[in-house]
């Protein structure tokens, strides 16, 4: 085994602390574990270290204020019964049980936590005697960039720090590739485009200078017929580009439309696709609505950069620069000065940006509270009625109206004021051209023109002008830039942060496939869905393949979690879970959730016939299979009773069916996948008696000759099981039969005592038959 | 500092009595004494009925009453923490044993009371403040998400970084109005 410490569980102690220690009689050297903290217990920063010794733990840190000595707490080994961590309010605590008391050891700030949840680890495993040691491993924290240390939001993500957005937009470009073609002749396009709109200025100085005012040009001038035939020419000249940027226009639509929306939609399936490949882990982390933004919203940017190339800022990019080379060209002096007013209009459309436009976030929050205001009340007009609050919640109406009032007129009245100042700005470069361009027409018109010098004619003023509105145009758009361009790689990169999410579940190389019999291990499971708090702390069971295992402990005690982790929701941090001797993490994950089949509490229903949601896992099911299970699971006769039967359509959720109806479905479901292990989370808790009695009656049809697990509440659904594990706190503390477990006297025998008082209590529809929930059952 | 009382501690013995976890119980001063413990621990001695250790305490009401209702707990090994009672308010203990309750809320509260808004910006994607608070200049980073910047009453926040350090910012409106636009510029909500 390797020698090389950790850096992060074998910190070095600064010189004069540990000489302080030392001087103490502490040797710092022989501290097999030392990690500091970022607070003291007092809640201040302050460098703590906590060492640990052969035979005690301590904290240390240099001398000063009421501290005369550098060891703040001192714990022997053989005084600590238990390490722990505490979560407190943006951060932490080692505790340690010693005397029966949780001393606070160190206090953490929240960036430390993961080292000291780690530490309390090691810590409890030293205090049981087991070898502990620490190295490189211990240094590695899925939870933070290894590159630059910053959290991430789970485990595997993507640090944003760290995201090369160069390589984002290459990856972007890279998208586009089986799109070349089409993109290179958008491109051809849009120039083409730009090129367009600037011959109609060219043919207007023609105009004037040929046909309207040759004179004033130097040339000389038409007769009456040939004017017309040049007016005409010129005019149809100028259809002619109209007709052609039309055209131009409509194709390119087209096209962008084409290229956009197929690039747009390869995205969101790449996206979707890859989300179902995620393990439950990642839906924890974000809620739907996240999720469903990034699908429908974010990959939608894709089509958005097709539309800036082709319309929006890049195509103005291309027009700023061709139009400000033209206006060079034809007047360097002239376009010098009409671009005098340039950085004013950059400078007012980047205070737009920056301090304007973020008020617009302010009314879509306003609007987006008012209507939450309104589902609110709406949604819960009965109780609003029930308790008299109607007025109340005309002051809650209000409060949300007025925000949105006052949001949109403090946007209005902003940009009412900002909007005519900038229009005057943008009118600055046309009156420079007008004053300066008008003294040169006039000057060569007296001839006073310099020698050797181009005459400076009415058309080229026209034509200056116009060009002088394409340029001014889209440059108070283009400081829009890098705002847009910032908007839109970030959305591309969270479209990319899914797709380079490594599903935390992954498949063994080479999976071990085999037929299950059934038989489960539970050996030493250790989890936690946050990383503070483990929810099962090291269970351990067997369950032989046939065997009917009723799981049993209060809400919160991990009777679910244990599901989640048979089925390979999540991976379990310690520990291993075996199926027929094989750790489930070697199997197929097809072969695994084919043998494993889960009635949950609330059993979810798609949209469709009951057809299509009982045949949900298993699409080649004949109509006689169907029928079968559905019949098992007590579930055809309410279905015959559908006008439509099997293909009676259901809604969102199994809207339109009861929660026991929903529930002997789900069963259905569950059979007709016909897997090993057949799994009852809580499945009869939502229903009402009878419902209850049909579910039960099912269950016992269905789990013949499967091994099956049943959570659950209701002791009575565990009538069946050939033994019951009782869970608390995330561990396994009772099993056995239910005789022997009455006999012990324990948290079971406490639960059914709890159980049989409360089914004392007639139900109300227990009653509605004329007898009691007990006899009901 | 308050020393251990001579009393033999009582939270180990399954026999001593445990407060009525049915009813809310009001501590006060004639009934309860609060003081240091083994290994400095807190330790609340509830007259007749025992000496509780390794105790923490939590406000029940943080935004609208700070200082009063604070709930103090103890953890009862391997099940669940357990509520000795609420002290309605702390300026009815000795000021020595409120300043033990007031540094035990202070540990487990550990968050940054923002009194300054240097710079909001952007950076990596996230939106990145650099602060003054009452711990010292701070620069932190935070997700542009509505949890990550909560309502604390009705005009303050608390901005949750990218560590789940917290900051509070007790009334926006006490904030300079240069400050106060700044951060709205991007935490609107």
């Amino acid at each position: 085994m390797s020698d090389e410490k950790s850096v992060l569980l074998n910190r070095h102690l600064p010189g004069e602390l540990a000489a302080c220690l030392r001087a103490g009689g502490v040797d710092p050297e022989g501290a097999w574990l030392s990690a500091d903290t970022d607070l003291n217990l007092q809640g201040g920063y302050e460098q703590v270290f906590l060492l640990a010794l052969e035979d005690r733990i301590l904290t240390a840190a240099m001398p000063g204020g009421e501290w005369t000595s550098p060891v703040r707490i001192l714990l022997r080994r053989q005084d600590i019964r238990e390490v722990r961590t505490r979560q407190g309010v943006g951060g932490g605590f080692l505790e340690a049980l010693a005397d029966g008391v949780y001393v606070e050891v160190l206090a953490y700030s929240n960036a430390r936590a993961d080292v000291f949840h780690k530490v309390a680890r090691k810590l409890q495993d030293w205090l049981t005697g087991q070898p502990v040691r620490t190295g490189p491993e211990d240094d590695v924290n899925p939870r933070k960039c290894a590159k630059c240390g910053m959290a991430l939001e789970f485990k595997g993500d993507v640090c944003r720090r760290c995201v090369d957005r160069g390589a984002v937009m290459a990856r972007v470009l890279r998208l586009m590739r089986p799109y070349t073609g089409s993109a290179v002749f958008l491109m051809v396009l849009v120039l083409a485009a730009i090129g367009l709109a600037l011959v109609p200025q060219w043919l207007v100085k023609l105009l004037i200078d040929r046909v309207l005012a040759p004179e004033q040009a130097g040339n000389a001038a038409l007769q009456p017929g040939q004017a017309t035939w040049w007016l005409l020419a010129l005019v149809g000249g100028l259809t002619g580009v109209r007709v052609l940027e039309s055209v131009v226009g409509v194709i390119k639509y087209r096209l962008a439309a084409l290229v956009g929306s197929q690039v747009s939609f390869d995205m969101r399936q790449r996206v979707f696709n890859h989300l179902t490949r995620l393990a439950v882990d990642y839906y924890d982390r974000y809620n739907v609505g996240q999720l469903m933004s990034r699908v429908v919203t974010d990959t939608e940017q894709m089509r958005g950069f097709v539309n800036q190339l082709c319309f929006g800022l890049l195509a103005q990019l291309f027009q700023v620069v061709v139009v400000g080379f033209l206006l060079f060209a034809l007047s360097w002096k002239l376009a010098l000065l009409a671009l005098l007013p340039a950085p004013l209009v950059v400078l007012a459309a980047m205070f737009f940006w920056r301090y304007i436009y973020p008020r617009y976030y302010r009314v879509w929050d306003a609007n987006s509270k008012l209507s939450g205001t309104l589902n609110t009340i709406l949604s819960g007009i009965r109780v609003v009625k029930a308790f008299g609050q109607e007025k109340r919640e005309h002051k809650r109406f209000d409060g949300s109206s007025g925000y949105v009032r006052d949001s949109f007129r403090d946007v209005e009245y902003t940009v009412g004021t900002f909007n005519p100042s900038i229009g005057f700005l943008f009118q600055i470069g046309g009156l420079i051209i007008w004053f300066v361009g008008g003294q040169w027409v006039l000057r060569d018109k007296m001839g006073l023109e310099a020698p050797g010098q181009a005459p400076f004619t009415l058309g080229l003023l026209m034509q200056l002008l116009g060009y002088l509105g394409l340029f001014y145009g889209p440059l108070g758009h283009l400081t829009q830039l890098t705002n847009w361009l910032t908007q839109f790689l970030t959305a591309t990169q969270r479209t990319f942060e899914i797709l380079d999410t490594p599903p935390q579940i992954v498949e063994a190389p080479d999976p071990v496939r085999f037929r299950p019999k059934g038989g489960i291990v539970f050996d030493n499971v250790k989890f936690g869905y946050h990383r503070y708090e483990p929810v099962v702390k090291g269970i351990s069971f067997h369950v032989a393949p046939g065997e009917h295992i009723g799981v049993v402990g209060k809400s919160g005690s991990g009777k679910t979690t244990l599901i989640n982790l048979l089925a390979r929701f999540y991976d379990v941090d310690e520990g291993l879970i075996l199926i027929d001797g094989v750790d489930i993490r070697q199997m197929g994950l097809t072969d695994l959730r084919a043998a494993v089949g889960i009635v949950l509490q609330e059993p979810f229903l798609f949209r469709g016939t009951i057809f299509s949601n009982l045949t949900y896992g298993r699409r080649d099911a004949t109509a006689e299979q169907v029928l079968a299970a559905a019949k098992a699971a007590n579930a055809h006769d309410f279905i015959m009773r559908h006008p439509l039967g099997y293909d009676t359509y259901i809604g969102e959720r199994g809207a339109g069916l009861s929660g026991g109806e929903r529930q002997r479905i789900s069963i259905a479901r569950a059979l007709l996948y016909d897997p090993r292990i057949l799994v009852f989370d809580e499945a009869t808790s939502n229903v009402d008696t009878e419902s209850e009695q049909l579910i039960q009656e099912a269950m016992v049809r269905v789990t013949a000759g499967r091994t099956t697990i049943v959570i659950a509440h209701r002791l009575s659904t565990l009538k069946n099981s050939d033994r019951i594990v009782v869970i608390d706190e995330g561990r396994l503390v009772e099993q056995g039969s239910h005789e022997d477990l009455m006999a012990r006297d324990g948290l079971y025998a406490k639960l059914v005592r709890i159980q049989t008082e409360l089914s004392r209590e007639p139900s109300v529809d227990a009653l509605a038959g004329g007898k009691t929930r007990e006899a009901a059952e | 500092m308050t020393n251990a009382p001579n009393t033999p501690e009582a939270h180990g013995d399954p026999q001593a009595p445990s407060p009525d976890q049915t009813q809310l119980r009001y501590l006060l001063p004639d009934v309860c004494r609060v003081h240091l413990g083994s290994h400095g621990a807190l330790h609340v001695t509830v007259r007749d009925e025992r000496i509780y250790g390794g105790v923490y305490a939590a406000y029940a009401f943080p935004v609208a009453h700070p200082d009063k209702y604070v709930s103090l707990i103890y953890s009862a090994g391997s099940g669940p923490d357990v509520e000795i009672g609420v002290i309605r308010d702390l300026d009815e203990f000795p000021p020595e044993q409120a300043r033990l309750v007031r540094e035990a809320l202070g540990r487990r509260y550990f968050v940054h009371v923002i009194t300054a808004i240097r710079h909001v910006g952007w950076k990596y994607g996230f939106v990145a403040i650099d602060v003054d608070t009452n711990k010292g200049p701070a620069s932190f980073l935070i997700r542009w998400q509505h949890d990550r910047a909560v309502d604390y009453g009705r005009k303050g926040k608390v901005l949750i970084d990218v560590d789940q350090n917290r900051y509070l910012i007790p009334d926006l409106d006490q904030l300079p109005s240069s400050q106060k636009a700044q951060f709205q510029r991007y935490i609107y909500w």
